[in-house]
């Protein structure tokens, strides 16, 4: 048992990444706001970020480019991190679409709730047609 | 000059649709041009593809291997057109062109003025180009940006409507579609730190070695990707956004979602499982089972919900729910019957959803109703659309001499290949639930009595695009020759590790 | 060759000219249907004549990566020749019974596709041809069945669409089983599961006969048969007596024969079984008759009753039972379906569709009642009507095959059916007259009434010479056996 916990512990990133992503999975589902839903979007991200991100790390290690100036030292891995740039542009567009449609959203039904989007539907849209643009 | 571009057409292929789509805001007053440009490109694309697949074909189908900058890899980024890459390019350029004519000085109607109708050109063509390059990438990063690209220009597509209820699918889609990128995204990270390579033939051959040390991550990267795929290919019960997203989008935005994205995830999720995990793992964590369980799952429960559906889109956007499961569960055969079964069923299915959400576009742009039951006569009045509607109906329910039989044949034989009688049991009563919630879609519009009104067939270039999908269902149905031999190669191709 | 081309294209062609000819053109119409129902028949009459001849007709073809081919033999030119003569009949009738109705051009246009798709399912050469015409079969006549565009008509189409498509896919699945198992599909060349028993095989013949005994009415797969007589009187006639449930029974004839051969069958456990569900079909569908007060529907449980005496005669695996299979399927076609046309006339005429009403209707139909009277004799199995040859040898294989209670049984249905008929017979002659006089005559009833009496002329000429039909029997029964 306390070689588990030991484990967890000495892996402590991989434990703060599943960690967040619970947060953020668990927001995403639970919270009727959709601004909370977004920032559930965005821990969720951020824990795969810091699993990648941890998977090239090794402790004491360096910055590649120092290590090519230092020789011999030990370098960390620059791929995943690298990887991560384009992760975070990604999430960014995706945090932009979505606060757009939200203000589309609350433009129509004057709340960010989706409880209350729900129940406004049918005297805002007028039934439920798709059909007026 | 040709010789450049063929040698570089698998990249080609992928990066044409981008760079059109990127010129094309500018031009937004001329929508002529606009429409013309984009239609070259997708023609661009079914040509390129026809060609690699000739390629592909004759080289007897060792797969034409293109190095992104001319790196090799395990360094560079690999592009692979093998035989699944073109079968699929294939699929995705064929369908994309009568989908794009359908749009046609028709949009309008749909999504508004001129600058949205051109940046429904750019979404469309985004889509386009990713999911080309889903077909060809060998790489495990790539899928991610790819999954990405398709995600957010499908979220931009469902909200191009003006409508309210557009942007609440859109977000809802939005925000499940993330939640399922970000499972492929962790499954990849694992996988990464399993193996250290995310070039795919490089990744499985290291798998193989560090499997027997890390089970337990092996099997998190697995249900991972089953379920970050799943949540984006609405694999039931992850199916939640599915039917609000594909019935509030403009018709050929439904037509291209429910026909090609939703295919263009199972692909991945393909090349994940048989080119990544690879057979002999998946069968001994039992994954094939869990793929046949949710495969019948999703076959019964979707068709079940679908027949409880009164709007003919929703119904068809269930019957999709239904359909992912069939490919599903020849995902789950692990024999080559099976899949050729599932490949095939997944490009006749293709163009058949295509043809069935274009003309029930059509039918509710014309007639401004979308209850079945409000539909009686249609067939009358409208009888091109109401053809090609009953065709890709006939075909879905997978009628002999229709493409979705020779599907559901494969399917059959595999399932029981592999021992099951559960999946025979669910693709045949698939079939049974398929016509009690198309036929009577038929029945209304041609043996209910016809009301005064005056319903049009679209116009010609609507027409057209109804015709050729229509043709191509009864095509592959009658003779499926060289695209079925596609499939069996590709199959046969992704079994070979096993 | 052009001959099956020419038997198979002629309903297409037809049905397809009579879609785009206009509503209002009545007469021209009719002149299109007769000529292609003729062309269809001529056609088969030559494939008869070439296959007895001895030589092969083979359309051959691949559906994907299935083989796919037409190829006649006897008992399919047998099927064939049934039908297409009886089709021109039911047409003549339409012309009288259909005058002045709605829906006219619909009504026509299915019936002659339904006529390529039955010739299909009759000279269809393997499983996947058989499968693709048993199909379409469904789904062509299923405009015939809502014809009547009623409330009640809709339900009954909807009733039958789920029972014959749940059918086909479970016969869909019994093919699939079979491939897999045989590796070959086509019927020429002896039995495909010839070689060797193997487990499973009782399975696959369960998978078989549930598939085809949905379209044969074998019990309890029959519910779809008495709601579909919503459907016009000569569909009725022709379909739902004759044509649709024909091609279930063929099926399973082929099955019996060209799947699994008499001599596999023998040794499956399953097949002992078979005979007595047919039996209890008979018994059950009879006795099931004689309480209902509809007429058609009454007719409708007797025809499932009389399927069953086909598929009994194949389940004895006894040549002569075979024969009388045969036997039974021509001389009982002929009859029904003329006795379908009585009861649309009577119905026609003088709006009486219940048994309890029937009383004098004899008086003021004296030739329809007639024909219905000759009838029932027939429908017993009585000389000198064709049917009883096809009793006769149905009890002589029964019994040469062992199983000799089951010629009590065929003698307890004859025993049945005049139960069930002949005091309406009677009552229509002596009773007292309730129903409403004749109101209409000339040229409607006269198309109407002369092929039904020529229909009965025929069932007659064959109890009297029965040599008429043996070569056909003889033909079937030494290809089999």
């Amino acid at each position: 048992m306390s070689g588990l916990l030991e484990k967890l512990l000495i892996n402590y990133p991989y434990l703060v990444a599943a960690l967040l992503f619970t947060i953020g999975t668990f927001t995403v589902l639970t919270h009727p706001n959709l601004f909370k839903k977004l920032l559930g979007i965005n821990i969720m991200e951020s824990a795969i970020f810091l699993l990648f991100v941890a998977s090239g790390n090794i402790r004491g290690g360096v910055a590649p480019i120092r290590a090519v100036a230092d020789g011999e030292a030990v370098y960390i891995n620059p791929l995943p991190s690298a990887l991560m740039l384009t992760g975070i542009v990604v999430s960014v567009s995706v945090t932009a679409f979505a606060l757009a449609l939200i203000v589309r959203l609350y433009k129509a039904y004057g709340t960010t709730d989706m409880r209350r989007i729900v129940a406004r539907r049918k005297e805002v849209t007028g039934d439920d047609g798709f059909d007026q643009n | 000059m040709t010789a450049l571009i063929r040698t570089n057409l698998p990249v080609l292929v992928v990066i044409a649709p981008l760079f059109v789509a990127f010129i094309l805001p500018p031009l937004a007053r001329r929508i002529r041009l606009v429409e013309a440009l984009a239609f070259l490109a997708t023609v661009f694309g079914f040509g390129a593809a026809g060609y690699l697949a000739a390629v592909v074909f004759a080289q007897k189908g060792s797969p034409f291997i293109y190095q992104l900058g001319g790196w090799p890899a395990p360094w560079g980024i690999e592009l692979v057109a093998g035989n699944l890459g073109v079968f699929f390019l294939l699929a995705v350029t064929g369908v994309s062109v009568p989908v794009l004519l359908f749009g046609r000085g028709n949009l309008t109607a749909e999504v508004g003025g001129a600058g949205r109708v051109t940046r429904f050109y750019v979404l469309y063509l985004l889509l386009v180009g990713a999911l080309a390059g889903m077909a060809v990438t060998n790489d495990l990063f790539n899928v991610y940006v790819l999954v990405e690209v398709v995600t957010l220009s499908c979220c931009g597509l469902v909200s191009a409507r003006r409508h309210p209820r557009a942007a609440e699918a859109a977000f809802t889609y939005l925000v499940l579609a993330t939640l399922g990128s970000a499972l492929v995204l962790g499954g990849i990270g694992l996988l990464y730190l399993l193996t250290g390579h995310l070039n795919m033939g490089f990744a499985a051959r290291e798998l193989g070695r560090a499997w027997p040390d890390y089970p337990h991550a092996v099997l998190m990267a697995v249900s991972f990707t089953i379920i970050g795929f799943g949540v984006k290919a609405a694999l039931f019960p992850l199916h939640v956004w599915l039917p609000d997203a594909h019935a509030t989008a403009p018709s050929p935005a439904s037509a291209i979602l429910s026909g090609l994205a939703v295919k263009g995830y199972l692909i991945c999720l393909l090349k994940f499982l048989y080119g990544v995990f690879g057979g002999v793992l998946l069968r001994e964590l039992a994954v094939h089972r869990i793929l046949t369980l949710l495969g019948v799952t999703g076959i019964i429960a979707g068709s079940i919900l679908a027949l409880a559906q009164e709007e003919l889109k929703r119904r068809l956007a269930y019957s999709t729910v239904a359909q992912v499961g069939y490919l599903v569960l020849g995902f789950g055969s692990l024999n080559v019957t099976g899949l050729v079964g599932a490949l095939f069923y997944l490009a006749s299915h293709a163009v058949i959803k295509a043809a069935l959400f274009l003309s029930a576009g059509a039918i509710q742009q014309a007639t401004g109703k979308r209850k079945i039951r409000e539909l009686a006569g249609v067939g009358r009045k409208m009888p091109v659309t109401m053809a090609a509607f009953t065709i890709g109906s006939c075909g879905l329910i997978g009628l002999p001499l229709f493409s979705g039989f020779i599907g559901k044949w494969y399917l059959l034989l595999g399932s029981w290949e592999a021992g099951m009688f559960l999946p025979v049991a669910a693709v045949l009563a698939g079939s049974v639930l398929c016509a009690a919630y198309l036929l009577p879609v038929i029945r209304a519009a041609y043996f209910a009595p016809a009301p005064e009104e005056d319903w049009q067939d679209p116009g010609r270039p609507q027409r057209l695009a109804l015709l050729m999908l229509a043709t191509v269902v009864l095509a592959l149905g009658v003779r499926p020759g060289p695209f079925l031999e596609l499939a069996r190669k590709a199959a046969a191709e992704l079994l070979a590790y096993y | 060759m052009l001959a099956l081309v020419l038997a198979l294209s002629s309903g297409v062609a037809g049905g397809l000219l009579v879609a785009v000819l206009p509503a209002a053109r009545s007469r021209l119409r009719n002149l299109v249907v007769l000529f292609f129902t003729g062309c269809g028949v001529f056609g088969s009459w030559q494939v008869a004549r070439l296959v007895w001849a001895g030589e092969q007709l083979r359309i051959a073809g691949r559906l994907g990566g299935l083989s796919f081919c037409l190829d006649p033999d006897p008992l399919g030119v047998v099927f064939a020749l049934l039908a297409a003569t009886l089709w021109l009949f039911t047409v003549v009738y339409s012309f009288g019974y259909m005058a002045g109705k709605a829906h006219q051009r619909t009504y026509y246009s299915f019936l002659l596709l339904t006529f390529s798709v039955t010739l299909g399912v009759a000279f269809s050469g393997n499983l996947v041809a058989l499968y693709l015409f048993y199909e379409l079969l469904t789904l062509a006549t299923y405009p015939l069945v809502i014809q009547e565009r009623s409330e009640e008509a809709m339900q009954a189409g909807t009733k039958y669409l789920l029972y014959n498509l749940s059918g086909a896919a479970v016969l869909l699945l019994a093919i699939v089983l079979t491939a897999a198992q045989g590796g070959r599909l086509d019927f020429v060349g002896g039995p495909i599961l010839a070689r060797g028993m193997k487990t499973g095989y009782n399975g696959l013949l369960f998978l078989f006969t549930v598939g085809f005994g949905v379209k044969a009415a074998l019990m309890p797969l029959h519910r779809w048969l008495p709601a579909a007589m919503v459907a016009p009187t000569p569909v009725s006639a022709l379909l739902h007596a004759v044509a649709v449930v024909y091609a279930g029974v063929f099926g399973l004839l082929r099955v019996v024969f060209s799947v699994f051969g008499p001599e596999l069958l023998g040794e499956l456990g399953f097949t002992a079984l078979l005979p007595w569900v047919a039996a209890v079909t008979i018994l059950v569908g009879i006795i099931l008759a004689t309480r209902q007060d509809e007429l058609k529907r009454r007719l409708a449980y007797q025809t499932i009753s009389h399927l069953s005496y086909i598929l009994l005669g194949a389940f004895t695996l006894h040549p002569s039972g075979l024969a009388g299979a045969v036997l039974q399927m021509i001389g009982y076609a002929a009859l029904k379906t003329a006795f379908f046309f009585c009861v649309g006339l009577i119905a026609e005429q003088t709006g009486v569709t219940r048994v309890s009403r029937m009383d004098g209707v004899g008086k003021v139909l004296p030739k329809t009642m007639a024909a219905f009277a000759v009838v029932t004799l027939g429908m017993i199995g009585l000389l000198p009507l064709g049917t009883f040859w096809g009793k006769y040898y149905l009890m002589k294989g029964s019994v040469a095959g062992g199983l000799w209670p089951l010629a009590v049984v065929l003698a307890g249905s004859g025993f049945i059916n005049a139960v069930c008929f002949i005091p309406v017979v009677v009552k229509a002659f002596q009773g007292e007259r309730t129903c409403t006089p004749v109101t209409e005559r000339g040229g409607r009833v006269t198309l109407m009434l002369a092929p039904t009496l020529l229909l009965v002329v025929i069932g007659l000429g064959m109890g009297l010479f029965p040599g008429m039909v043996w070569p056909g029997v003889r033909a079937v029964v030494d290809w089999f056996f």
